[in-house]
């Protein structure tokens, strides 16, 4: 039985050979490289994983990525950046994904109205031709969308449905001025116990094409872990999607120091003990292999 | 002060005990429903721009837009707590005991799909939990109607699962109702707002009220209305006084 971790970052110091931007979560002289990352997966039977890119959403800065996906190629799938205002964005996404490895892009903003009570036409909006190109070319797109444009992924999804959509962390969208590293350095997002997203992220459940992953929980929790304060959302999430549109996700390496990658591994058996062995076996890696077409390879010995 | 209400007729209470919602339509009218429509424009514009700023904080849903503190905002908001279209039925099915919970007076804007899903308020542990949702312009059908699945009130009904589109609820029925129009609802019962396939968002405002028990009564809930409420009535019915 396959196990995918369904998302986290890896990156090495800045440097010629892998430039990346500096910021408060990953200054440049911080490395978590591929290799502490497969210890863990040594550690933990974690058979392969998603490598989503942090450091820039330039070419040049995914040079780190494109080396362990290359390195590792039945290992590891990758998810792309795309720089904002990005004069063409199809050839950025390309370029990005040529290689192999690079299956789609993350996005954080969709650049539609901001009022919801304003008319739609998605052809407007700046994220259109990214989505369209997602359709021709089959890429997935992997959304931690703001708050302000949380209405508006319904109207893409719908424009969209052969786009294939995963929802990042519990499918919350960060509130403006909501985010802080916290004393692990970690992110931190300020997040209503009413999750916003009960009436946006998690009404598109009729979409087949929607799904979401169980991550991030350290972030939005207001306890320690096992963040049972968040079993509610976890709940909704399984009653809604089902366990064939669920993926879990470590979210390293921001969990590294605490809660602890092993500890990772174990929090759906914590926050999910209603699910049968079937339906785990889907959220642990089951339902990230057959969405994100991970290629087939043997479970670690 | 409360006006003279009048109690169900038999029709009416067979179909509250039957089915568990009564529609009254023109429950609203004239002058009453202008003064009401005039009020609820003016407080959409009054607090869109804090609504937006709380959205894009990410502390409210964009999917539907509450306006904050409307008793406060103006008295036709406090006069139709009492209204006497309504107001007898739910005193007499709360055998004289209706206390007011709060409201919510809300615009839903268009969108793919309806903001919320098929559920019942509360458990039927709960005391008695009835809503009022008066449709402060038309809902045509395919705009957001409210609906709701007659019987799913009573002990002993469903069990109810939760489809993802909202007409494959089992033995559901959809309410669209012109402006005015008023749909008591015991809210125990399955109920939802159906998709808004138009253009036009939905305008309505819901009720809450229930039958009282000590500990729901906070006297500092609405003590900035408590000018507005001179009789002991109106001071019962918004739990002034415990």
């Amino acid at each position: 039985m396959v196990r995918i971790d369904a998302h986290l970052h890896v990156f090495a110091k800045s440097s010629s050979l892998f430039p990346r931007t500096s910021t408060d979560l990953a200054p440049s002289d911080r490395e978590e490289s591929i290799e502490k990352f497969l210890g863990f997966m040594q550690e933990n039977t974690i058979d392969q994983a998603m490598l989503v890119q942090l450091g820039g959403p330039q070419i040049a800065e995914h040079a780190y990525l494109q080396q362990c996906l290359k390195t590792y190629p039945d290992r590891f799938l990758g998810i792309g950046l795309i720089p904002p205002n990005c004069p063409d964005p199809k050839a950025h996404m390309d370029r990005l994904a040529e290689g192999g490895g690079i299956v789609g892009f993350r996005l954080g903003t969709l650049g539609g109205p901001r009022d919801p009570f304003a008319p739609i036409d998605v052809r407007t909006f700046e994220s259109y031709p990214i989505w369209q190109h997602a359709a021709e070319r089959d890429y997935v797109l992997w959304l931690y969308i703001r708050a302000a444009d949380a209405h508006l992924t319904a109207y893409l999804v719908e424009a969209f449905p052969q786009v294939r959509v995963v929802f990042n962390h519990l499918g919350i969208c960060p509130g403006e001025g909501k985010f802080r590293v916290d004393e692990y350095g970690r992110p931190r997002i300020e997040t209503p116990s009413y999750n916003p997203s009960l009436h946006t992220v998690y009404r598109l459940a009729r979409y087949e094409n929607v799904t979401v992953l169980l991550s991030g929980q350290y972030a939005f929790s207001k306890q320690a872990y096992p963040y049972e304060d968040l079993m509610g959302w976890h709940r909704t999430l399984y009653n809604d999607f089902g366990a064939d549109r669920l993926m879990w996700a470590s979210d390293a390496p921001w969990v590294y120091e605490e809660p602890g990658y092993g500890q990772m591994t174990q929090l759906i058996n914590q926050l999910m003990p209603q699910i049968s062995e079937s339906e785990r076996a889907a959220i642990m890696g089951g339902t990230a292999q057959r969405f994100l077409r991970f290629p087939q390879r043997c479970s670690l010995p | 002060m409360i006006p003279e209400t009048v109690g169900p007729t038999p029709e009416q209470k067979a179909q509250w005990e039957l089915e568990g919602y009564i529609v009254l339509e023109n429950a609203l009218r004239g002058a009453q429903l202008q003064r009401l429509q005039a009020a609820f424009d003016k407080a959409v514009v009054e607090c869109k721009e804090d609504w937006l700023a709380r959205v894009a904080r990410g502390e409210t849903m964009p999917t539907c837009f509450d306006i904050p503190q409307p008793l406060e905002r103006d008295e036709i908001f406090v006069d139709i707590v009492d209204h006497p279209s309504w107001f007898g039925l739910l005193q007499d099915f709360t055998d004289g005991e209706t206390l007011f919970l709060g409201p919510q007076v809300r615009s839903v804007p268009v969108w793919p799909v309806s903001y919320t899903g098929w559920h019942a308020d509360v458990p039927m542990s709960n005391p008695l939990h009835i809503k009022v949702q008066i449709y402060v312009e038309d809902v045509d059908e395919k705009s957001g109607e409210f609906a709701f699945v007659p019987g799913s009130h009573r002990a002993g009904s469903g069990p109810y699962k939760r489809p993802k589109m909202g007409e494959s609820m089992p033995g559901h029925r959809r309410l669209p109702g012109k402006a005015g129009t008023a749909i008591v609802f015991n809210s125990y019962g399955w109920h939802t707002a159906m998709d808004n396939t138009t253009t036009t968002s939905r305008k309505s405002i819901i009720l809450i009220y229930e039958r009282r028990t000590p500990e729901k009564v906070h006297p500092d809930t609405f003590k900035a209305i408590a000018p507005l409420c001179t009789t002991p009535e109106r001071r019962a019915l918004f739990g002034l006084e415990v």
